[in-house]
């Protein structure tokens, strides 16, 4: 076995030896990458890639290898230098780019149109809105879930998310000029969950977020860099003097200062300053990076030329020109472990594994001794193997776990599996033609899934199929991409295009290869959208008769002008809003004609969609709807129509015409006689309701009332003629003609006609409904001359419900009627009325 | 999770919630965790706003919002001041405003209508838009329209079902039967769809789907088939476990049963839905009811400007103040709610007797250990009494509205048409009650309710009485008139049916006196109503739901053919009843059987219009459903049986189908709503349409 490096020969002290940090070669490029100095960069978090655009601010010697700066192109290279991707842009001057949490590039330019281009070079393009493009875009800074952008008229602009949102303009910073530097905390990262903007003013610093912008009242400035740290919580400045100062970000308590203007005269200008993790500080000049740590300490590190450093969340990734190293602070588990004469549990079981397979019987000492930790060396060993590079060292590490478990009567290997599993992956990816160096740690932030969608991004997808089965994990993700992909390249040749052969085998291998690997979970539809944008409609029809949900049949069923197929799969799905999403599409798109026709010949089928349309239209287009029910010769539904119009209406005229119109409507259909009756007679009452009006000189309202409101208003009013009348002209039943007039009578206490009223002829009502009515609203003194006339046998209750016990007990006394006698007895109130009540009684034999 | 009753401090001797006192077996299934759903989604969706913000608030929403939060929590979001979603202009303090609101096109073009108000008077605003449940095209469209939908942000705030108790859970969303058989929209099908499925995420998959009506079967479809196609999405979820403890869901459509809400209510919640009005659990009451010296619970929405005249003469007309009826706080209504009314006297009796009784133990009281006990009892003491009182108040402002002349006309009224007497002298009945003046609503009840039992009413007669109707409430109910007589509705219809009726409509004719006999509706029987009370007829006073019957036929099929509890007096004489656990009451309980869907009762459920669904549920994923045969195992532990009533379903239901799980032993029942209904709502919503137009929406609360 050839010797490796001991793991500690990297490490190198800081703070008295207590925390250690280590500089580790992940690739070498030799002269891979051009001189980083004439590149504006982006690097892309997790071991992503780098993307690099010619700095047009320098120089550069004319030669064989600058046909490249001719026009503006952005290289994108993947961490082991080799070239992932390379595009030229024709759009407005790009102001800024920067990588996406989905590792997609987002290129803002000044006309405040962004693109967001992933590792093949597809794009989607969206726009910061007209205003910004008006004033310009003249900053920007781009986070992994959104950017900020500075407009000419030094405002901030807000983007969230990359689905091309509105963008929110934050607090106005009332500045003058633009901040010397700037930058942007993500909003995950902030205590109020918004993005906050730090802009270096004058000698201060301003933090703006969506509510306001607050002057942070420092004397230090101004700043020529702001970098907050990977967790927020932190933000490291540097002055224009080349003090370095670390604060918290909310400006309360100082962390760090540190004097770097001693460097700059021998490494150069001040390039960057990134974080190592959250506790230390990379500051890179031309040649040399160094490390800040939090109490002043520093390592240097020096590079033959420029450099770029990517801060990742538990180090630093620098990319010089002939490396790409990783910078970290040496995790806890390995320090434990590999420190010189550390005598932590973990430590010693390593130990004792070496000898071991030594054969060395003191392995046996080692391991009795830390007996009680021994589960805890286990997994600071399991922890360790993760933290190592080299697959020698986790190998040993591991193993070392293993002998350790084996002592141990309880243990649940779960941890140990899954290290061995994400190691296998991890070494897997950081496999320089592969070129993702993520460390464990990133790994386990990034969560296996993105890992793999990282995989299928640059087109690896046999290697994103095993780590997907090896975790296992749904492969659907992987294999929609690599339909795509494949859709992408299959290119139908001339000859086969005709015949349509071609299409059948690509859906035919696509579809096979998802039965095979048993993913049911993918979506056929956004293959077939795929296979539809790249013009093969053919095949995009084959892939989504595959599609088992309905509701993603339709909007590309939409793009492909099947406007009924979409309309039925809309209306099947039962989504109410997929289908007015096809309506509303459909209605704006086809003339009004073929749009109703093609829902009226859907028949039952779509009878939801007309349904819709209707409500829609109801609320929203009435125009519409009466020419839908027009076109459909629904005279009915014409007819309703009218008349909810019509009970909108307070104008006279207007509300007469539209009950009008529903008059005909019915009268056209031969099975509505009786509703065009009834409108018919509704618009004679509105027309004799305006002639009351105008007799009333317009004191009295009438109009829109109901044929029984208007009668009782003619005979509150004392037009108890007129109301004579109408109620002959509109044939209202005796019945209720009595009870309106006896309401109406009472109402207004017209006792007098009351009584004539009653009078006048035997009461088809009966006269105990005067009775009751009488008392109810109040009136027992009237209502009791009324209880003569009521039915002889109900007289007594109905003057207990008057009230009056003496003409109940008389009547009872008339009729003989012992029993009831007895009863008032019982239930009379007081015994004033009960005595009066016996005399009655006792005059009864 | 669920607050304990404050009551539970009271060691009364009997337990509050009565005989239906869990076991440690049968803990009900946990539903106040929908309400903490609901809750969060909330804060989630305000926090998302930064800063202070002015909620302007859909009116519809303020009730089930006010059933999942309080003003305060909103207060600690951030809410700056809320407004109503009404037209004119709002103006607002602060940057942010947020609506809230369901997805209609009114809102939207209020909303739109302001915007552009500020907009003109040069305003500057953050505007978000929170749809309920979910976002929609339709809006974006309007706002488009409109040209306002660059100024806002949409976004959804998923609130669903809500639980009203801890067997009712309700989507509170009112209008959902005038929505699905007046307007054609099914919109509220999709919603509960995706809240059932949002509920097997939480509880595991519905072994079994049953379901009866056109709409309910397409929602069972729906639902299975989006089972298929979502569980493979989300792979770790609970939708790829067969729920332990749910071992059906039920699916009945208001259509099915449209006599029930048309009757009238007669247990004591449903007569104060019925008199009073319930709203989201919510009922409008006298001040001088609800303020007692040390009230303990106050809302803190409504906060008392003026105190009520105590003792007031009449409690009607004083100033009105909402107050939740919930058994949470009030155990007293527990005991109350399904009680045919008639028996609420004598209950509230028995509690005061016995409230009484607990007080004059203070006399008993002789050490000061004893005195200490019993101070300790104080407080759940007072807060029974105040419940007493409250209860109390309420039925003596019930009983006056239940002496009234139309009231008890139109109770004789149904009641003879239930049992087919004398079906033309009821609708002249009816006839004299429109010449009386009676409420329209009460008025197309019983019309309606009459032309569904005989199977329409004669042509002449039926365009007479239309026609009074028309005179006496206003032309512009035709519309009305039409919709309750075309399909999907056709609740009012002519009898012959006129040739040209579409198909559907004389296949909808709804066999009722066949029902009758088949799923024994009328209890004829003049039994004492403590005998009613053994049978689920006992909510209408001898008349069992047909809807709650055919629940029966799933999950109780011996309760549709006799009265379980009524053999009793046979098995008490046979002398084996000591072999089947009792409850409190006496009766014997019946061990539930497993669940089968319809069988047994096929034919029935067939004559009833409306398609029949019957889907055993496979655990997506797995290519063998689990065969009918393992699901009628019984089971071990106790399961509940949701039934969920599509277009609403009325407080009596409830009832009876507490009393249907009461009679078992090892299923209880979950009833889930698209919302409360009432006869009254029903023909308000449907109303609606055409004639509310007339006037300005009532603005309430």
């Amino acid at each position: 076995m050839d010797r490796q490096e001991h793991p500690t020969t990297t490490w190198e002290a800081m703070q008295d030896s207590t925390v250690f940090y280590r500089k580790q070669q992940v690739y070498s490029t030799p002269g891979k990458l051009p001189n980083l100095g004439d590149f504006i960069i982006a690097g892309c978090r997790y071991g992503g890639p780098l993307a690099l655009m010619r700095d047009t601010s320098k120089l550069v010697a004319l030669g064989s290898g600058t046909a490249a700066f001719a026009k503006a192109q952005i290289q994108v290279y993947s961490p082991a230098g080799e070239v992932l991707l390379l595009f030229s842009w024709d759009q407005g001057k790009i102001i800024r780019f920067g990588w996406t949490s989905d590792e997609k590039l987002a290129v803002l330019n000044e006309e405040g149109t962004y693109r967001l281009y992933d590792l093949q070079g597809d794009y989607q393009q969206y726009s910061l809105g007209a205003d910004a493009a008006e004033v310009g875009i003249i900053d920007a800074r781009i986070h992994e879930n959104g950017l900020v952008a500075l407009t000419g008229s030094l405002s901030l602009l807000e983007v969230k998310g990359w689905e091309g949102g509105k963008p929110l303009t934050l607090a106005s910073p009332g500045i003058s000029q633009p901040p010397h530097a700037w930058a942007v905390i993500p909003p995950d990262l902030t205590i109020s969950r918004h993005v906050e903007a730090l802009l270096s003013v004058d000698a201060t610093v301003y933090s703006v977020d969506n509510l306001e912008a607050t002057d942070q009242r420092l004397s230090r400035g101004p700043f020529s860099h702001l970098a907050p740290s990977p967790n927020g919580k932190s933000l490291a400045l540097l002055t224009s003097s080349g003090s370095l100062w670390v604060v918290s970000t909310d400006f309360q308590r100082s962390l760090a200062d540190f004097d770097t203007s001693s460097f700059t005269t021998s490494a150069g200008e001040i390039r960057q300053v990134a974080w190592c993790g959250n506790d230390a500080v990379l500051v890179t000049f031309e040649h040399m990076a160094l490390l800040v740590g939090p109490f002043g300490d520093t390592l240097q590190y020096f590079y033959s030329g420029p450099t770029f450093a990517i801060t990742e969340s538990d180090g630093v990734r620098i990319v010089g020109p002939d490396t790409c190293d990783f910078l970290q602070k040496v995790p806890v588990s390995t320090v434990s472990v590999f420190r010189p004469g550390s005598t932590a549990p973990a430590a010693i079981l390593y130990d004792a594994w070496e000898l071991f397979s030594k054969r060395s019987p003191k392995a046996d000492e080692s391991i009795r001794s830390i007996r009680p930790e021994l589960a805890a060396a286990v997994n600071g060993c399991i922890d360790a193997a993760g933290d190592e590079w080299e697959p020698y060292w986790q190998r040993r590490l591991l193993n070392a776990a293993k002998f350790g478990k084996a002592f141990l009567d309880v243990y649940d290997a779960t941890d140990f599996v899954n290290m061995g599993q994400a190691l296998k992956v991890l070494n897997a990816v950081r496999f320089y033609e592969i070129g993702i160096p993520i460390t464990y740690t990133q790994y386990t932030q990034l969560s296996p899934s993105q890992l793999i969608s990282r995989l299928t991004a640059r087109n690896l997808h046999l290697l994103a199929l095993r780590i997907s089965s090896f975790l296992n994990l749904q492969p659907s993700a992987v294999l929609k991409h690599w339909a795509c992909a494949k859709i992408l390249r299959s290119k139908p040749t001339s000859t086969s295009k005709e015949t349509g052969v071609d299409d059948e085998v690509v859906c035919k291998s696509i579809v096979e290869k998802f039965e095979t690997l048993g993913s049911a979970g993918v979506s056929y539809a956004e293959i077939a959208q795929k296979a539809w944008e790249v013009g093969r409609t053919e095949l995009a029809t084959k892939l989504l008769d595959h599609e088992p949900k309905s509701s993603d049949q339709v909007p590309l069923l939409l793009n492909m002008k099947e406007d009924r197929l979409a309309l039925m799969k809309a209306v099947e799905s039962g989504d109410t809003d997929l289908v007015y999403h096809v309506l509303l599409h459909l209605h704006k798109r086809l003339p009004l004609g073929s749009f109703f026709r093609l829902i009226e010949e859907g028949g039952p089928a779509l009878a939801l969609a007309s349904k819709l349309l209707q409500v829609y239209a109801r609320a929203q287009n009435r125009e519409m709807l009466r020419d839908f029910y027009y076109s459909d010769d629904r005279r009915v539904d014409s007819a309703v129509l009218c008349l909810n119009e019509a009970a909108t209406m307070s104008d006279p005229v207007a509300k007469t015409n539209e009950v009008k119109a529903a008059q005909k409507f019915f009268s056209e259909d031969k099975e509505r006689t009786f509703e065009a009756k009834m409108v018919d007679e509704n618009v004679r009452l509105l027309t004799l309701q305006q002639q009351l009006e105008k007799e009333a000189d317009g004191k009295i309202s009438f109009f829109g009332l109901s044929v029984n409101e208007t009668l009782r208003t003619c005979l509150i009013n004392g037009m108890g003629k007129r109301a004579d009348k109408i109620r002959s002209d509109f044939k209202v039943p005796d019945k209720r003609y009595w009870y309106l007039k006896l309401h109406a009578l009472t109402e207004v206490h017209d006792w007098e006609s009351l009584d004539t009223f009653a009078r006048s002829k035997r009461s088809p009502i009966g006269y105990q409904a005067f009775v009751q009515h009488l008392v109810e609203k109040g009136h027992t003194r009237e209502a009791i001359s009324y209880v003569p006339r009521c039915d002889s046998n109900k007289r007594v209750d109905l003057y207990v419900l008057c009230g009056d016990w003496r003409l109940a007990g008389k009547e009872c006394k008339d009729r003989g009627d012992k029993t009831k006698m007895e009863e008032l007895k019982r239930t009379c109130p007081n015994s004033l009325i009960a005595r009066e009540l016996e005399q009655f009684a006792a005059s009864m034999k | 999770m669920a607050a304990a009753p404050v009551a539970s401090t009271s060691s009364t001797p009997e337990p509050s919630a009565g005989p239906r006192q869990p076991k440690e077996d049968e803990k009900p299934l946990d539903v106040s965790i929908l309400k903490e759903l609901a809750r969060k989604a909330l804060v989630d969706a305000l926090n998302s706003v930064n800063g202070v913000k002015t909620l302007v608030l859909d009116n519809a929403l303020a009730g089930p919002l006010g059933l999942v939060t309080e003003v305060s929590l909103l207060k600690h979001h951030g809410v700056d001041k809320m407004f109503w979603l009404e037209p004119g202009p709002l103006s607002a303090t602060t940057t942010n405003i947020v609506y809230l609101c369901r997805p209609h096109i009114s809102y939207v073009r209020i909303i739109a209508d302001q915007i552009k108000r500020h907009g003109r008077e040069s305003q500057k605003h953050n505007y978000t838009l929170f749809l309920v449940p979910r976002t929609s095209t339709l809006v974006s469209r309007i706002l488009e329209e409109e040209g306002v939908l660059g100024d806002i942000t949409i976004s959804s705030y998923n609130l669903q079902f809500i639980p009203l108790a801890d067997d009712v859970i309700s989507l509170e969303h009112d209008t959902a039967f005038k929505e699905i058989w007046a307007d054609g929209d099914e919109t509220i099908i999709y919603n509960s769809m995706l809240a059932l499925m949002k509920m097997q995420s939480l509880y595991g998959v519905f072994p079994r789907l049953v379901a009866k009506g056109d709409y309910a079967s397409r929602l069972a479809k729906l639902l299975s088939k989006n089972l298929q196609t979502s569980a493979l999405d989300s792979p770790n979820s609970l939708l790829r476990i067969m729920s332990e403890k749910i071992d059906s869901l039920i699916i009945i459509d208001r259509k099915v049963d449209m006599i029930t809400p048309l009757l009238t209510q007669l247990t004591y919640e449903g007569l104060i839905d019925e008199l009073i009005g319930l709203k989201n659990s919510h009922v409008e009451l006298p001040m001088s009811l609800l303020n007692p010296p040390n009230a303990p619970n106050q809302p803190a929405a409504a906060a008392p400007t003026s105190n009520a005249p105590q003792g007031g003469t009449s409690l009607m007309k004083e100033k009105k103040k909402k107050h939740h009826l919930t058994t949470a706080t009030d155990p007293l209504f527990a005991e109350l709610r399904d009680l045919n009314f008639s028996a609420v006297g004598k209950k509230l009796n028995q509690v005061a007797r016995r409230l009484d009784e607990d007080y004059k133990l203070r006399h008993q009281a002789k050490t000061v250990a004893q005195l200490k006990d019993f101070v300790g009892k104080l407080g759940g003491l007072q807060t029974e009494h105040q419940s007493l009182r409250l209860h109390t108040g309420l039925s003596e402002m019930l009983v006056p509205l239940t002496r009234t002349d139309v009231f008890n006309k139109s109770l004789e009224i149904q009641q003879n048409l239930l049992a087919s007497y004398d079906v033309n002298g009821q609708i002249s009945a009816i006839e004299e009650l429109i010449a009386q003046g009676a409420d329209m609503q009460i008025v197309l009840r019983l019309l309606c309710l009459a032309s569904i039992v005989a199977g329409g009413i004669k042509t002449k007669t039926l365009e007479n009485i239309k026609r009074e109707l028309l005179q006496s409430y206003g032309y512009n109910y035709l519309p009305l008139l039409l919709t309750l007589a075309s399909p999907p509705l056709a609740i009012l219809l002519p009898n012959p049916l006129p040739a040209s009726a579409p198909a559907a409509v004389a296949a909808g004719k709804y066999p009722y006196t066949a029902l009758r006999r088949s799923l024994r509706l009328l209890i004829e029987d003049a039994d004492p109503l403590e005998e009613l009370e053994n049978d689920v007829s006992y909510v209408y006073s001898g008349y069992a739901p047909i809807s709650v019957r055919l629940v029966q036929c799933v999950a109780q099929k011996s309760g549709v053919l006799s009265n379980p509890a009524g053999e009793k007096d046979k098995k008490i004489a046979a002398g084996d009843s000591d072999a089947r656990p009792r409850d409190a009451t006496g009766a014997p309980k019946v061990q539930a059987h497993p669940i089968v869907g319809w069988k047994g009762f096929e034919d029935v459920v067939a004559s009833i219009p409306g398609e029949t669904a019957d889907i055993v549920q496979g655990v997506p994923g797995q290519k063998d459903a689990p065969s009918a045969a393992t699901l009628m195992l019984p089971k071990e532990q106790t399961t509940t049986t949701v039934v969920f009533f599509l277009g609403g379903c009325t407080y009596t239901e409830i009832a009876a189908l507490r009393w249907v799980g009461r009679q078992t032993v090892g299923r209880r029942m979950l009833v889930a709503t698209t919302g409360m209904v009432s006869g009254e709502s029903v023909v308000a919503s449907v109303a609606d349409g055409g004639a509310a137009a007339a006037g300005p929406a009532e603005v309430g609360i």
